[in-house]
């Protein structure tokens, strides 16, 4: 790649570890326009668009189904999600998550990116990213469950259909995100 | 008049065949994300630190590709617009979920 690109500094110099090189990686217009044709491939194939969390929230619902099938049963909103009677391999969402993996490891290994590694912030240990990873996940689980839905269902796909409530969304993700950056960015940079 | 698209899938390649699509629908997905560098948490993070703003850019140009490819095909009568899935508003637990949902992708992106 030719240096000094117009945008986007690589971030090089704060990291322990850079950032791969940003060659190999799409132009975001153009990952942006594939991406933007495999949604509409959903909506055009399956009258929906892409999801994640779904996917997820199913998988763990049927598991508390298995083993609390009484707290289950007291809570509306989980006892919705084990009616199906195939269990997790009736739910669309969960094939799309294990595509979704099975892409992004396809993807990895052609590039070469495959490898095990603790990517972080300049400045915390691998074990402190671990512990803010699951407290962060935890809370995007609780965002997107209240939510009805994460970036991928409810920001993207929403989006695309114009979903006044998908947009009031994406706002709120980046109102959020923006703000608690904006006081965490001393310890970022 | 019948519309061609969305395709019901179940009914044309049986309940297996669906999930199969669904499969392939995932890859993309998948795929396409890890192309874009979204495979890389910092890269993610860098976004709300505005030292990167790959995020922008990939998210919003496929939320336009998908919505000029739907509304045009609905507009020449080959997608049915009432089959698709448009997701229903909940403002303000969409608003509350969206603020949590910033402040996790943050910490857990860190």
């Amino acid at each position: 790649m030719p240096r000094g690109k117009k945008e986007d500094t690589p971030m090089a110099d704060a990291n322990p570890r850079p950032l791969p090189r940003e060659k190999r990686f799409w132009d975001p217009y153009l990952a942006g326009l594939a991406l933007g044709i495999v949604l509409f491939a959903a909506f055009a194939l399956t009258g929906h668009g892409l999801g994640a969390s779904g996917g997820l929230a199913h998988i763990v619902t049927e598991t508390q189904g298995e083993l609390a099938p009484e707290h289950v049963a007291l809570n509306p909103e989980l006892a919705r999600g084990v009616t199906g009677e195939g269990g997790i391999l009736d739910n669309w969402l969960v094939w799309m998550v294990a595509g979704v993996i099975i892409g992004g490891l396809l993807s990895g290994l052609l590039a070469g990116r495959f490898k095990l590694d603790t990517y972080r912030g300049p400045r915390i240990t691998p074990q402190t990213r671990w512990a803010l990873a699951l407290i962060g996940g935890a809370l995007c689980g609780i965002g997107a469950k209240l939510a009805r839905g994460c970036t991928s269902g409810q920001a993207l796909s929403g989006g695309a259909v114009l979903s006044a409530g998908s947009f009031a969304f994406m706002l709120a993700v980046f109102g959020g995100g923006y703000l608690l950056a904006y006081l965490l960015r001393r310890w970022w940079n | 008049m019948d519309y061609l698209l969305p395709l019901d899938l179940a009914k044309l390649l049986g309940p297996a065949g669906a999930m199969a699509v669904v499969v392939l629908l995932g890859i993309g997905f998948g795929f396409v994300l890890e192309r874009a560098g979204f495979g890389d948490s910092r890269r993610l993070a860098a976004q709300f630190y505005l030292h990167n703003m790959t995020v922008f850019k990939v998210m919003f140009t496929a939320i336009i590709t998908a919505m000029a490819l739907v509304f045009l095909l609905s507009g020449l009568q080959i997608l049915d617009f009432g089959r698709i899935f448009v997701n229903p508003t909940f403002m303000w637990p969409g608003v509350l979920g969206g603020l949590i949902f910033g402040v996790g992708f943050i910490i857990g992106g860190y």
